[in-house]
């Protein structure tokens, strides 16, 4: 979707916050976000619905947010579109029939959770790749996926496949609980390409983009 | 079970905007609440991962990874064909390390890494991102000025000096090898990793400093 998420080349942003913002985490609400979310608590979503309920935030909070509060909101929204949570005990605070307690972990049982969650997002080929390392390709224009991985200010663009990765699932249809593959590929455009003459010739910027995302140029 | 359904998410984001306290503070708090009476976490399990990311996993790991590249070629090699491989020699594979390429700054070329989409990160390698990493300015223009975002990091690169940034658009993560400073030719790899910094392996630190490590 064209949403306020899609921040590559917007401009207007103004200075990096390099060391205000040099921490991870600026408060302790920002930590337990991020152990509740680690935990898997919305067990049904995959890893792209849980993207593409981001880019469904309302615009105007998405940009106003911190990192921790738009997961916050997000994962609300995520437990009661899941049936996990209802609107009233959101409202309420608390659920009316609690459930038995979870089993608490301890942080070696964590930091060996975390090496186990190596996940592979490769998938069985199953049609040859349109495309090899060293041809010149193009991106679409136009997506009209509800989620998608091909950002505006690379669309209808031409670069270089750089790399080949095999098929990797495809978000588009990840985000909406389908789980096929696509070729994946590493595609180099040169500086001057996305953003005019006045550019570095010598920079170039790279995006992973699955096939469906180019045509040969 | 997630209903998958674009309008029903937007709808309920509407719904939670109008009815529910803003106060990100509050939102957690509730999260949480519901999470522990659920029975899908326990406030301990939370404890565990808070002290497991501040302890355990973090920037210190990439460190170890860049100063073995650093002394022994043949770790470099393997690290720079398949970084998820090369990582498991340390036990460092994990969250969002899957598919990990380790990228090698040059005289020539200047490696960074961003992700205009969201804020995707090596998280098993390098821990939490900071906070710039996942700022909307750094994610706006990084692509498009890398140069003068460098800049705002005290990176004054030449022209002549390539920069290639990677936006993270897929489920690939890269860390970026930084080189080896000047003068550290006795040092081993314990000592080496100390001056390994975090910004260096994402791409906006280029010249490390051998003195005072």
């Amino acid at each position: 979707m064209d949403g306020i998420h899609d921040l590559g080349g917007k401009e207007g942003y103004g200075p990096v916050p390099v060391t205000e913002g040099d921490a991870p985490f600026a408060h302790d609400w920002e930590q337990r976000m991020w152990g509740l979310a680690r935990e898997g608590i919305c067990p049904s979503m995959t890893i792209d619905w849980f993207r593409h309920g981001l880019e469904l935030m309302v615009p105007g909070d998405y940009l106003t947010f911190s990192y921790f509060q738009k997961w916050a909101t997000n994962y609300l929204m995520l437990m009661v579109d899941a049936g996990q949570i209802t609107l009233e005990e959101l409202e309420r605070g608390y659920v009316l029939e609690p459930a038995d307690p979870a089993r608490t972990k301890t942080v070696d049982q964590i930091v060996e959770q975390v090496r186990r969650a190596c996940t592979d997002f490769s998938v069985p080929e199953e049609t040859p790749a349109h495309f090899a390392v060293g041809d010149t390709v193009r991106t679409l224009r136009q997506i009209n996926h509800n989620h998608t991985r091909l950002p505006a200010y690379a669309r209808d663009c031409v670069g270089e496949v750089i790399a080949h990765h095999g098929s990797h699932l495809f978000p588009d249809e990840g985000a909406h609980d389908r789980h096929v593959g696509q070729h994946l590929y590493t595609v180099s455009f040169s500086a001057q390409e996305l953003w005019g003459d006045d550019a570095n010739p010598r920079d170039t910027v790279t995006l992973e983009l699955w096939e469906s995302y180019l045509v040969p140029a | 079970m997630s209903t998958f359904d674009s309008k029903h998410a937007a709808h309920l984001h509407r719904h939670i905007h109008s009815h529910v306290p803003s106060d990100p503070a509050l939102r957690v708090k509730a999260l949480e609440s519901l999470a522990v009476e659920k029975g899908l976490i326990s406030s301990e399990t939370i404890d565990a991962w808070v002290e497991a990311y501040s302890e355990h996993i973090g920037p210190m790991r990439g460190a170890k990874v860049v100063a073995r590249a650093w002394v022994d070629p043949g770790f470099k090699t393997r690290l720079l064909a398949d970084a998820t491989e090369a990582i498991k020699e340390f036990g460092f594979e994990g969250n969002a390390t899957g598919h990990l390429k380790a990228v090698e700054n040059t005289d020539a070329q200047h490696n960074m890494v961003v992700c205009t989409l969201c804020s995707c990160y090596p998280f098993s390698i390098l821990g939490m991102s900071p906070a710039w990493y996942k700022s909307a300015a750094y994610r706006a223009r990084a692509v498009r000025e890398p140069r003068t975002v460098l800049a705002e990091f005290g990176v004054n690169l030449p022209e002549e000096v390539a920069v290639r940034v990677w936006d993270s658009t897929a489920e690939l993560r890269y860390l970026v090898v930084p080189q080896r400073p000047a003068g550290t030719d006795d040092w081993d790899e314990d000592r080496l990793s100390g001056i390994v910094t975090r910004n260096s392996m994402i791409g906006t630190d280029r010249v490390l400093k051998a003195g005072g490590a």
